[in-house]
C-alpha cells in the first residue's frame, strides 16, 4: 500500500458514503450538499490521476455553478419530507429487484474483467502528464476538434431552447 | 460534411431571421429556403462521396451510403416543413426559434448517419434530443405540452446516462471510442474473446437506443409525449428523429457488434415481441387519433427493429432505408390531416370524405401504407425487413407473429378509413386546407404509391 | 510527484507561511473595517472613530471583543447545522484563495535552497481561484436558507444569481489575459510582468489588457457583494440581508469574510494586472543592494498595491448609489459578457497577427 492507494481508498470510501447520503437524505437541501461533497471527492480522484485541470473544472462547473442553481431552485420550492409522494410497496420492491440485478451484473462484469489483470501493475497514471492543460489543449484542437466544434451546436440549441421556454409569451403580447 | 455545417449555420440564420424579419411569412420562407439548400448540399455531398469515402480524424466516415441516407432524410424533412410550416409558426410566438431547433436536429441527424466514433454518437443523440424537449414543451399555456416536455426530458436524460455508462464500459473493454479502430474491432471479433464489460456495455447501449426509438418496455414516455406535444411537432419527432436513431442503431449494432450478435439478438427479439404486442393492442383501444398514431409509431418501431435483428443482411439495409422513407412520409401525411381537424377523436373524422375528398384520399393512402397493403410503399418496407429475417433462417416464428400483429394493426387503421368514408357526420375543420396543402398531400401520397411499385428508387 | 515530495521541513515551511498569510490577512481585514469607517467619515465630512486609542486605532479590537461577548442566538426553527455551517464556509472560502498567490520573489539562501513566498504553485492557479470564488456563494446561500427568514432567503437568492452571472464575465475577461500569457499559473503570470518597462513596452498586464481589467474589477465588485452591487444586503429592502438572523461571532465571520475577500481580491487584481510584487527598478536593487531586499520590497509593494485597491473599493462604496436588480443583471449579461467576448476576439486576432 503506497500513499496513492491509501488516498484512493479513502477518497473512494468518502465518494460512496456521500453518494449514498444523496439518495438517503430526507431533506433535498442535504441531498444537494452531499452531491457537492461527492463532486469534491471525484475531483480528488481526478487529481490522483494527474488531471488537475479536469478536477478544478469539475468543481467550478458542477459544484460552483450547476449545484448553486440546483440549490437555488430547491430553496424556492420549499420541499418538505411530508410532501414527498409515497410509492406503493410493489413499485418499491420491483425497483429494488431490478436495481439490485443491474448492480449484480455490473459488479460481476467488473470482477470477471479483472481476472486477467492480476499481477499486472498499472502505473500508467503516474508516468503521464496527459491531464495537464497544455496536452489537453493540443488534443482538443487536433484529434478532437470535430466533436469540440460540434458540441457548440449542442450548447447553442440548449441555449436557444432555454430562452424559448423561459421567455414570457403573454408579456410580449401586451407589450406590442 | 457540408450538410452538417450548413444545418448548424442555418439554425443561426433562423435565429437572426427571427430578430430582423418582421413577418411570419418571411421567416417561414427562410426556413423553406434553408431546407431546400440543405437538400441541394446533401446531393452535392453524395456526388462528392460517391467516389471515395472520407473520414475526419476517425470521428466520421462519410461514404456513399451515409450520404444517400442523408439525402432521403433531408427530403422527408423538406416534405415535413413544406406541409407543416404554417402550423409550426402558429404554435407560439418564437417561430424562428422553432425552425432553428429543427435545423439543429437535422445537424444531429447527419451526425448519427455517419458517425464512426462513440463520442460523435453521443453528441448526435444529444443534439437530436435537446431541441425535441423544447419543441415538445413549446405550447407553454397547455399543461399537457408542459407534461410532455418534462416527461421526455427526465426520461431522456436518464437514458442518456445509460448510454454514457454503456460507452464507458465499452471504452473500458476496448480502450478506444473509434468504432473503426483495431482495438475496437478486435474486441468484438468473436463472442469468446469478448470482455464481460462489453456485454454490459452493449446491454446498456441497447436499452438506451431502445428508449430513443420507443421500443417496449421502454416506450412508456411515447404516448404522453407524442400526444401532449403540439401536433405540428409530433410528426417530426415520430418520423425523422426516430428513423435517424434507427440508422445510428443499425450502424453500431451491425458494423461493430455484428459478429457477436448472439449476445444481443435474444434481447432484440424480446423487445420486438413486446413492442409489437403493446403497440398494436393498445392502439386498438385509443379514442384519439393523435394518441393512436403515437401507439402506431411504437408498433412501427417494432417492425423497424427487425432490420436490426437481421444481422448483416443487405435486405435489412434496404428494408430500413425503404421503411424510413415510407413510414416518415405516411406518418407525415396522416398528421397533416389530423392537424387540420378540430376534434382528434375518431368521431371527429366522420364524413370527412364528403367534405374534403382530397384529405380523406391522401389519409387513406397513408394509412394503407402504414398497414402494409400491396401497391403502397409500406408493403415492400415490411416485406424487406421481414424477409431479411426469414433469409437468416432463425427465429421464423417471430416473423409469423409480426404478420399476425400487422393484421391487428389493420383494425385500427381501417377504423379511421371507415369513419371518413362510411360514417355520416360533420367533420369539423380547424383550418381549411389550401390548394397548396392539397397539392403537397397528393404529391406525398403519389410518392408512397410510386414506392409501392418501384421500391428500388430509394436504394440509390 | 506532489504527494511523495512531502518532508517535515517542507511541511514546517508551509505551515509557517500559511500562518503568516492568514494572520496577515486577518489583521488587514480588521483594519479594513477601521479604514472603511475613516474613509466614510472623510467623505461625509465627519471625524469617524476616534475614541479608542489614537485616531481610533483600537476600534477594531473593541469591535471584535464586542462581537465575541454578544449573546449567541440561533433561531428555533432554523436548520442548526447549516446555520453554523454558513458563516464557517464563508470564512473558509475567503481564506482559501490566498494559497496560490505569489507574495514575493523567491528568496534564495546562501546555501542554494529556495524559499518560495507562495503556499502552492499549481499550474492552474487562476482556475483554483475561480473554483474557490464560485464556492464562496455557498456560505451565503446556506446561511440565508437556514435562517428560516424570508428576507434572508431573498438575499441569498440574489447573492447566488449575482455571483453566478458575474462569474461568467469575470472568467471570460481573464481568458484574454491567459491567451496573452499562455499560462494559468499565478507565479508565471506575475513573472512575465517583471519590472515595469521593457524594450519600449510596459510589462504590466494592465497596459496590455485595459478592457479585461475594467471588466474584471466591475465583476469583483459584484462578487464581493459590495456597493454599488450590494443588493444581497441592502438594508432598505431586506433588513440585514443574509445575516439578518445572525448574531455574535457568526455575524462577525460574515462581515470579516467580506473584508478578507476584499483584501484577497485586491491582491489578485494587483497580481494579474498591476505586476504583483514587481516594481520599477527591481533589477537595479538586485544588482546594487541585495536579492533579499528585492523580495522584501516586493512583498511591501504588493501590499501597497493591495491597499490602494482596497481604498479604491471604499471610495466607490461611498460615492456610487446602489444599482437596481434588473440593472445589475442587464449590466452583467448584456454589457460585460459581450464586451469580454469582444475583448477575447480582438486579443485572439492580435496574437494571430503577431505570430506570423
Amino acid at each position: 500500500m503506497n500513499i496513492y492507494q491509501i488516498t484512493f481508498w479513502i477518497l473512494s470510501l468518502f465518494t460512496l458514503a456521500f453518494a449514498i447520503g444523496v439518495i438517503m437524505s430526507r431533506n433535498p437541501i442535504n441531498s444537494v450538499l452531499f452531491l457537492i461533497l461527492t463532486f469534491f471527492c471525484i475531483s480528488g480522484h481526478y487529481v490522483l490521476m494527474n488531471a488537475q485541470f479536469l478536477a478544478i473544472v469539475n468543481i467550478i462547473v458542477y459544484a460552483g455553478a450547476i449545484m448553486v442553481l440546483f440549490l437555488f431552485v430547491i430553496m424556492l420550492m420549499n420541499l418538505n419530507s411530508d410532501t414527498e409522494p409515497q410509492k406503493n410497496f410493489l413499485v418499491q420492491f420491483a425497483g429494488v429487484v431490478s436495481g439490485g440485478a443491474l448492480l449484480l451484473i455490473m459488479v460481476a462484469a467488473i470482477k470477471s474483467s479483472l481476472t486477467g489483470l492480476e499481477g499486472k501493475n498499472i502505473d500508467l497514471i503516474n508516468s503521464t502528464d496527459i491531464g495537464l492543460i497544455k496536452n489537453l489543449g493540443t488534443v482538443l484542437f487536433t484529434t478532437y476538434v470535430f466533436p469540440f466544434e460540434i458540441a457548440s451546436v449542442l450548447f447553442l440549441s440548449a441555449m436557444v431552447g432555454a430562452v424559448v421556454l423561459g421567455k414570457k409569451d403573454s408579456a410580449l403580447k401586451t407589450a406590442e | 460534411m457540408n450538410a452538417i455545417v450548413l444545418s448548424g449555420i442555418w439554425g443561426v440564420v433562423m435565429m437572426f431571421a427571427g430578430l430582423f424579419l418582421k413577418s411570419s411569412k418571411q421567416i417561414q420562407w427562410t426556413a423553406l429556403l434553408g431546407i431546400i439548400a440543405l437538400l441541394v448540399v446533401s446531393i452535392l455531398d453524395y456526388q462528392a462521396h460517391s467516389v471515395q469515402a472520407q473520414t475526419y480524424f476517425g470521428m466520421m466516415t462519410i461514404d456513399v451510403y451515409t450520404s444517400w441516407f442523408s439525402i432521403l432524410i433531408t427530403a422527408c424533412c423538406a416534405m415535413y416543413l413544406l406541409i407543416f410550416h404554417k402550423d409550426i409558426a402558429a404554435v407560439g410566438k418564437n417561430e424562428a426559434e422553432y425552425f432553428a431547433l429543427i435545423f439543429f436536429v437535422m445537424c444531429g441527424v447527419y451526425l448519427l448517419a455517419s458517425y464512426s466514433n462513440l463520442l460523435i454518437l453521443f453528441l448526435g443523440i444529444e443534439i437530436l434530443s435537446i431541441p425535441q424537449y423544447i419543441l415538445a414543451g413549446s405550447d407553454k399555456e397547455n399543461i399537457k405540452s408542459n407534461e410532455a416536455s418534462l416527461k421526455y426530458f427526465l426520461m431522456g436524460a436518464f437514458s442518456t446516462g445509460l448510454l454514457l455508462m454503456g460507452m464507458t464500459l465499452i471504452y473500458g473493454a476496448t480502450g478506444s471510442f473509434d468504432i473503426t479502430s483495431e482495438k475496437f474491432v478486435g474486441q468484438f471479433e468473436q463472442l469468446s474473446s469478448m470482455s464481460s464489460l462489453s456485454f454490459v456495455g452493449i446491454l446498456l447501449l441497447l436499452i438506451s437506443f431502445g428508449f430513443k426509438v420507443s421500443a417496449a418496455p421502454l416506450h412508456l414516455w411515447t404516448p404522453d409525449v407524442y400526444d401532449g406535444s403540439p401536433t405540428a411537432f409530433t410528426p417530426f419527432m415520430a418520423t425523422i428523429v426516430k428513423v435517424s436513431v434507427f440508422v445510428a442503431f443499425i450502424r453500431l449494432f451491425h458494423f461493430s457488434f455484428g459478429n457477436v450478435s448472439d449476445a444481443w439478438q435474444i434481447a432484440i427479439a424480446s423487445m420486438i415481441v413486446l413492442t409489437l404486442i403493446i403497440g398494436n393492442v393498445t392502439a386498438v383501444y385509443q379514442q384519439s387519433l393523435k394518441r393512436m398514431m403515437a401507439y402506431s409509431s411504437i408498433a412501427q418501431a417494432g417492425f423497424m427493429l427487425f432490420s436490426i435483428f437481421a444481422v448483416n443482411s443487405t435486405l435489412a439495409y434496404k428494408g430500413i432505408l425503404l421503411y424510413s422513407v415510407v413510414y416518415s412520409l405516411a406518418s407525415i401525411g396522416v398528421f397533416a390531416v389530423i392537424i387540420k381537424m378540430k376534434d382528434y377523436t375518431y368521431d371527429g373524422f366522420n364524413g370527412l370524405a364528403k367534405k374534403q375528398p382530397v384529405l380523406a384520399f391522401t389519409a387513406t393512402v397513408c394509412l394503407l401504407s402504414l398497414v402494409g397493403i400491396p401497391l403502397t410503399g409500406g408493403f415492400f418496407a415490411k416485406y424487406f425487413v421481414l424477409s431479411a429475417v426469414v433469409e437468416q433462417g432463425k427465429y421464423i416464428w417471430i416473423v409469423v407473429f409480426a404478420v399476425l400483429m400487422a393484421a391487428i394493426s389493420a383494425y385500427y387503421y381501417f377504423r379511421v378509413i371507415r369513419s371518413m368514408y362510411f360514417k355520416t357526420g360533420e367533420a369539423a375543420m380547424h383550418t381549411e386546407p389550401t390548394t397548396w396543402d392539397k397539392t403537397l398531400l397528393i404529391l406525398n401520397a403519389m410518392i408512397i404509391l410510386l414506392l409501392g411499385v418501384l421500391p428500388s428508387l430509394v436504394f440509390g | 510527484m506532489i504527494l511523495t515530495a512531502i518532508t517535515l521541513g517542507f511541511i514546517l515551511e508551509k505551515v509557517i507561511l500559511v500562518s503568516i498569510i492568514l494572520g496577515g490577512s486577518l489583521g488587514i481585514a480588521m483594519y479594513s473595517t477601521w479604514a472603511e469607517r475613516k474613509v466614510a467619515a472623510v467623505m461625509q465630512d465627519r471625524r469617524g472613530p476616534n475614541r479608542a486609542g489614537p485616531f481610533g486605532l483600537f476600534q477594531p479590537l473593541a469591535d471584535g471583543l464586542k462581537l465575541f461577548m454578544k449573546e449567541e442566538i440561533i433561531p428555533t426553527l432554523s436548520n442548526k447545522f447549516l446555520f453554523i455551517l454558513g458563516p464557517s464556509l464563508a470564512m473558509l472560502m475567503a481564506c482559501m484563495t490566498s494559497a496560490v498567490i505569489p507574495w514575493g520573489p523567491n528568496i534564495v539562501h546562501a546555501d542554494g535552497s529556495v524559499f518560495t513566498l507562495q503556499v502552492a504553485d499549481i499550474n492552474i492557479g487562476i482556475l483554483f481561484i475561480f473554483g474557490v470564488v464560485s464556492l464562496g456563494v455557498y456560505g451565503i446561500m446556506l446561511g440565508s436558507w437556514a435562517s428560516n427568514n424570508k428576507y434572508s432567503l431573498l438575499s441569498g437568492l440574489r447573492a447566488a444569481a449575482q455571483a453566478v452571472s458575474y462569474e461568467l464575465a469575470m472568467g471570460l475577461s481573464l481568458i484574454a489575459l491567459v491567451m496573452m500569457s499562455g499560462s494559468l499559473s499565478m507565479r508565471e503570470i506575475v513573472e512575465q510582468q517583471h519590472g515595469f518597462w521593457n524594450n519600449g513596452y510596459f510589462t504590466w498586464n494592465f497596459f496590455k489588457q485595459p478592457l479585461a481589467f475594467v471588466i474584471f474589477i466591475v465583476c469583483s465588485f459584484a462578487e464581493l457583494n459590495r456597493a454599488p452591487f450590494d443588493l444581497s444586503e441592502c438594508e432598505s429592502e431586506l433588513v440585514g440581508g443574509y445575516h439578518t438572523e445572525f448574531s455574535s461571532m457568526k455575524l462577525g465571520f460574515y462581515l470579516f469574510a467580506e473584508y478578507i475577500n476584499m483584501f484577497i481580491t485586491s491582491i489578485i487584481l494587483s497580481s494579474l494586472f498591476f505586476g504583483g510584487y514587481n516594481y520599477p527598478g527591481m533589477d537595479w536593487v538586485a544588482l546594487h543592494v541585495s536579492p533579499l531586499f528585492v523580495s522584501i520590497i516586493g512583498v511591501l509593494v504588493l501590499l501597497g498595491k493591495a491597499v490602494a485597491f482596497i481604498l479604491f473599493f471604499m471610495f466607490i462604496r461611498w460615492t456610487l448609489p446602489r444599482f437596481r436588480y434588473d440593472q445589475l443583471m442587464d449590466l452583467g449579461w448584456k454589457s460585460l459578457i459581450p464586451l469580454a467576448l469582444f475583448n477575447m476576439l480582438v486579443t485572439g486576432a492580435i496574437i494571430l497577427a503577431f505570430q506570423k
